[in-house]
């Protein structure tokens, strides 16, 4: 039942979402015109060579304009990037919902376990599909996006990943990749591990055009997930992402190379967090 | 032959030409010639060029008996006595205004030569009695000869200036001689290779198109076939600029299908003493992979450049369709496994029928203006002075497979089960699957969870973004660096992923001329392999090392590569792979279709396969039917058509039947007879029996038994029951237990040969387990480890279908 309303939920979300993509267009189609405006004016100035006051007050006015045009086609992106989150954040509760439920969908029959490949294509989708923070100007990137911890009292919500510090049968204690099922209550079979134990997973990715800051910067030591597995792994940045799509390189500590660390191996934003514990072993 | 002296004299008689044969080197430069309607067609100089070449010999050969001979003179050896060495006459009055050609009187017979002294009747006496036919085909090489000089001086290309001075050299041998120019050298005789291109782009417009409405089918039967024209007329990118662009190794081999071409088929374009054939004609797969890329793009430039030009109706066929056209022969021309390559390619008859070869080729007219033929060969000098006969036997350096798909095909058609479905329903359905949108559609990065294991990896070889060889080191030739590289690529690898390995065995046996590696390749890296041995003559290979490289691994590669080693040793008849493998490959290989069960008896292998501690011996036995690298890409397209036939079943038979409801009352099994509606929906009963039959091969009972033993020895429940009981730790057992057995007694009896039935083997083992319970309370340590035990073997019983499931 909640499923349906999930549904048209969606659905609905999907409709506003095109109409806003329309928006855009319109709005975009707009400043362009001004923008022309703007630029034939220049070039009459520089043919008449002089700035006379009536081009003055014309420009000051066209570019008043262009501004406001490229505020509200700045709004309506930004709702329509509200939009997304939101139709996201409803396919979450309802894949949590399922979970707990024990459903599955049509889409992907009962399996007893998923097969590591098919799970890891899952992991890095959702890296890919992370939002990337887009501030307002003069905007500092909130904590969680990219390098940027959680705050101090943060709780992790159900559902968030997280690096979580196990213990593992051997002994060992160990970084995973895990997913948070609830805070504070304890459910058969599954890990409860104190606060200490969790580093919440960047939810936004940083920009690196415009939010250099919030990226771990080379040579920094952070928590990064060895490609193709679900262990968190001690690793130095070799070089920071250059764009918003791009992904850390980072040397992985490893005792079975000369020099201690791998080669450069690609990690994306989503899973290389800040490594707490700075301790030798 | 050629020595300079001879070089020089015609050089002032050939002025008067070279406006006409300027475009002999350069196809690119309609411009500056002066006769005829050279520069009428900007778009086809390679025609006009040929017929500035044709109007001249049709000039030369109007000429006078007396002024041929002094032509054919020029390039005659002098015949007056045996020490002179003299080939040519050489006027000894040169002409020095140009277009003197036909107002010039013919020199006289008993002119002497400006080089030997000798009359020019001295040169030429051996035409006297030669027919006017034979004098003017040997004109016609002269003014091919003069052309090919201009060409050499033209020419900027080293390699293309070699092919048109050895072919200089060739015609004037030839009219020395009076013979046939025959290239020589290691080049080889056209066809070079088979299926050629046109075959090939027409088994594509059938194999991708035949599925389409006749007209749409047609427009893409023309498409095929300008593009055959244009690459017919097609001005190929010289090997300094094909070693620029692609940095592959491959240069060498398209050097040498550059210079067959240049012999073959562009030369003799305007050069009709040469015999020409047609670049689609006599070229295959392999040319047209490396030019592919190259053409295409400027293909698409010139007609979008050219686009107000075209005819309308051709306008929107060229600029809508054409660029789809090649996109898709593109994935053909790369795409691994191509069925439109194979020599005896057939298309399954569908109800589209074949494609008409019978349409009417295109006229160049019927595509005015639209081809073009230029290519501005602006090139650089560069490397290598290869002579015309280097690089063809160069050792390639990965034999690629090719897969035989058309056995597949054939197989489908030859093998009809009775009573199975009619062909043309499947063709029907697969009609109804086969959508022609998907294929031209934006391709999904995101595969579903469903997708088949290999199925990225496979995708990713079509795209080229990993690649397979097989390679391995030699010590009789010298070895490729990039296969040096390779193989110590592959080292690492081993040795990284396989800790447990002695580096050094490692390093020995992957540089072992003997052990071959199946080479995964991305980005020019090795990120996997499987090195293996192969032993023809006892017709097993052994599996040595296997490995991906660990942020490679779990995206299919494993499973593509050991699909990759399976057709690789179909090709070479070797049918079984029999490997050692350690407790964490097991699982692998059992995903690979290894099994612990061994076919290949013992006195075939021992002695020659590496036996390691601890591992534990698997088998694979191929099927050369089965193409492996695209069986799961079969098996789900099957599994499409099998749904589909079923849902037209289920819409036929409108009777639906209550669900059985039996199981919820606790019944485990019923007959499947006795569902209602099962036999009027087809099923017949039988046939499912064989399997329970027993095993009649006693040594293969005896491998699988053994196997099993062994692995319930290794289970960590079974330390209890490893031997006898010893009596003085229970010294009442052996008045209770009647029947005492232990696995260490089990395996004795196995080695003696006592179960040569099933039967008494599970018997024995299953006495472990009673005998256990029966002198032991239920709750103690060893009627756990007995209960444990007893359900791992009834599973494993089951897995080696020892008893039915």
């Amino acid at each position: 039942m909640a499923l349906v309303s999930t549904d048209t939920k969606i659905a609905e979300y999907l409709t506003e979402l095109h109409q806003l993509i329309k928006q855009t267009q319109e709005e975009r189609s707009r400043s362009e015109h001004n923008l022309l405006n703007i630029q034939k004016t220049h070039e009459r100035m520089q043919t008449e060579n002089k700035t006379s006051p009536y081009y003055r007050t014309k420009l000051r006015g066209l570019y008043t304009t262009a501004k406001a045009d490229a505020e509200a086609e700045c709004s309506i992106l930004r709702h329509a990037l509200d939009k997304i989150a939101e139709i996201k954040s409803l396919l979450e509760e309802r894949r949590i919902a399922a979970k707990m439920a024990g459903v599955y969908s049509d889409s992907d029959p009962p399996r007893k376990t998923m097969r590591r490949g098919v799970l890891m294509t899952l992991l890095q989708q959702s890296a890919m599909t992370l939002p990337l923070w887009i501030g307002k100007p003069g905007e500092s990137p909130p904590p969680l996006c990219g390098a940027i911890p959680a705050s101090s009292d943060y709780v992790a919500k159900p559902g968030d990943k997280v690096a979580a510090r196990v213990k593992a049968v051997d002994g060992d204690e160990q970084w995973i990749l895990a997913e948070v099922v609830s805070y504070s209550h304890s459910t058969n079979k599954r890990h409860t591990l104190s606060r200490r134990r969790i580093i919440p997973l960047p939810q936004w990715k940083a920009n690196p055009e415009t939010d250099p800051e919030a990226l771990f910067s080379k040579d920094h030591l952070v928590l990064a997930l060895y490609p193709q597995t679900t262990c968190f792994y001690r690793a130095l940045i070799h070089t920071p992402p250059h764009r918003p799509q791009d992904d850390y390189s980072v040397l992985f500590e490893d005792t079975s190379y000369a020099d201690g660390y791998s080669p450069p191996l690609n990690v994306a934003q989503r899973y290389v967090v800040a490594c707490k514990e700075n301790k030798k072993k | 032959m050629a020595d300079p002296a001879a070089q020089a004299s015609p050089q002032p008689r050939l002025q008067q030409n070279q406006a006409s044969m300027t475009a002999g080197s350069n196809a690119s430069s309609g411009s500056g010639s002066g006769s005829g309607s050279g520069n009428s067609d900007p778009a086809r100089p390679g025609l006009s060029q040929q017929q500035r070449a044709s109007q001249k010999k049709a000039q030369v050969r109007a000429f006078p008996r007396a002024k041929k001979l002094e032509k054919l003179g020029v390039f005659s050896a002098c015949k007056a006595n045996d020490t002179c060495k003299c080939n040519g006459w050489k006027n000894p009055h040169p002409p020095t205004a140009t277009r003197l050609d036909l107002q010039q009187q013919a020199a006289s017979l008993s002119e002497p030569c400006r080089s030997c002294g000798h009359a020019l009747a001295e040169h030429v006496s051996h035409l006297e009695n030669v027919s006017e036919e034979e004098i003017n085909r040997l004109l016609g090489m002269v003014v091919d000869v003069e052309n090919l000089f201009m060409s050499v001086h033209k020419e900027e290309d080293t390699d293309t200036k070699q092919v048109y001075f050895y072919l200089f050299k060739l015609l004037r041998k030839c009219i020395l001689q009076m013979s046939k120019p025959v290239v020589e050298g290691s080049l080889g005789s056209p066809p070079f290779e088979k299926p050629n291109i046109e075959q090939g782009v027409l088994n594509f417009v059938q194999y991708k198109f035949s599925h389409l409405a006749p007209k749409e089918r047609q427009t893409m039967v023309e498409l095929s076939k300008m593009f055959l024209l244009c690459l017919n007329y097609w001005k190929l990118e010289t090997p300094s600029q094909f070693r620029q662009r692609s940095q592959k190794d491959d240069s060498t081999a398209y050097k040498v299908n550059y210079t067959r071409w240049l012999c073959y088929c562009h030369i003799p374009q305007c050069n009709d003493s040469l015999p020409r054939c047609e670049t689609t004609q006599v070229f295959g797969r392999s040319l047209l992979k490396s030019i592919f890329t190259v053409t295409r793009r400027q293909l698409l430039e010139k007609f979008r450049t050219e686009k107000d030009k075209l005819l309308p109706e051709k306008r929107t066929l060229i600029l809508t369709h054409f660029p789809k056209f090649l996109s898709m022969l593109e994935e053909e021309i790369y795409g691994e496994n191509s069925p439109i390559w194979d020599a005896d390619f057939t298309m399954p008859a569908s109800e589209g029928g074949q494609i008409g070869h019978q349409t009417a080729v295109i006229s160049p007219a019927s595509v005015s203006g639209t081809p073009s033929f230029t290519k501005n060969s602006s090139s650089t000098c560069s490397l290598g002075s290869a002579s015309l006969d280097t690089g063809v036997s160069e050792p390639m350096p990965g034999e690629k497979r090719r897969l035989p798909e058309a056995l597949t095909l054939e197989d489908a058609k030859r093998i009809r089960v009775m009573g199975d479905i009619p062909m043309e329903l499947v063709n029907e359905v697969m009609m109804t699957i086969t959508d022609p949108a998907a294929m031209l559609g934006p391709e999904t990065s995101l595969l579903s969870a469903n997708a088949a294991r290999d199925e990225t990896a496979r995708l990713e070889e079509r795209r080229g973004i990993i690649e397979f060889h097989v390679i391995g080191n030699s010590l009789s030739q010298k070895s490729n660096k990039r296969i040096l590289m390779w193989l110590v690529g592959l080292q690492n690898v081993f040795s990284h992923q396989l800790p447990r390995m002695p580096k050094e065995y490692i390093t020995r046996l992957v540089f072992d001329p003997k052990h071959k590696t199946l080479a995964l390749i991305k980005d020019g890296r090795v990120i996997g392999g499987i090195c293996f041995r192969m032993f023809p003559t006892q017709g097993f290979t052994e599996i040595v090392f296997c490995a991906v490289t660990s942020n490679e691994q779990v995206k299919g590669y494993g499973t593509h590569l050991m699909n990759h080693l399976k057709e690789y040793h179909i090709k070479h008849g070797i049918l079984y792979f029999l490997t050692y493998a350690d407790e964490y490959a097991i699982g692998y290989f059992k995903k690979q279709g290894f099994s612990k069960d061994i076919k290949v008896p013992k006195s075939r292998y021992l002695g020659y396969i590496k036996d390691y501690e601890g591992a534990t011996l698997m088998e694979c036995e191929l099927n050369p039917r089965i193409p492996y690298t695209e069986l799961s890409h079969i098996i789900k397209r099957q599994k499409e058509i099998i749904k589909k036939l079923i849902e037209r079943k289920q819409s036929q038979i409108r009777k639906v039947y209550p669900g059985l409801t039996c199981f919820k009352e606790g019944v485990r099994q019923i007959p499947v007879e006795s569902i209602p509606g099962i036999r009027e929906a087809g099923w017949k009963p039988g046939g499912r029996d064989k399997c329970s039959k027993e095993l009649k091969d006693p040594d293969l009972l005896y491998n699988i038994l053994k196997n099993l033993l062994a692995q319930i020895k290794t289970h960590p429940d079974a330390w209890p029951f490893m031997e006898p009981v010893k009596k003085a730790e229970a010294p009442d057992y052996y008045e209770i237990i009647r029947f005492p057995i232990d696995l260490k007694t089990m395996t004795e009896r196995l080695k003696n040969r006592y179960y040569v039935t099933k039967k008494l083997f599970i018997a024995d083992l299953q006495r472990v387990i009673t005998n256990c319970r029966e002198y032991n309370p239920p709750d103690s340590e060893y009627c756990k480890c007995a209960n444990t035990l007893e359900k791992f073997f009834y599973f494993k019983l089951k897995e080696s279908g020892l008893i039915d499931k």
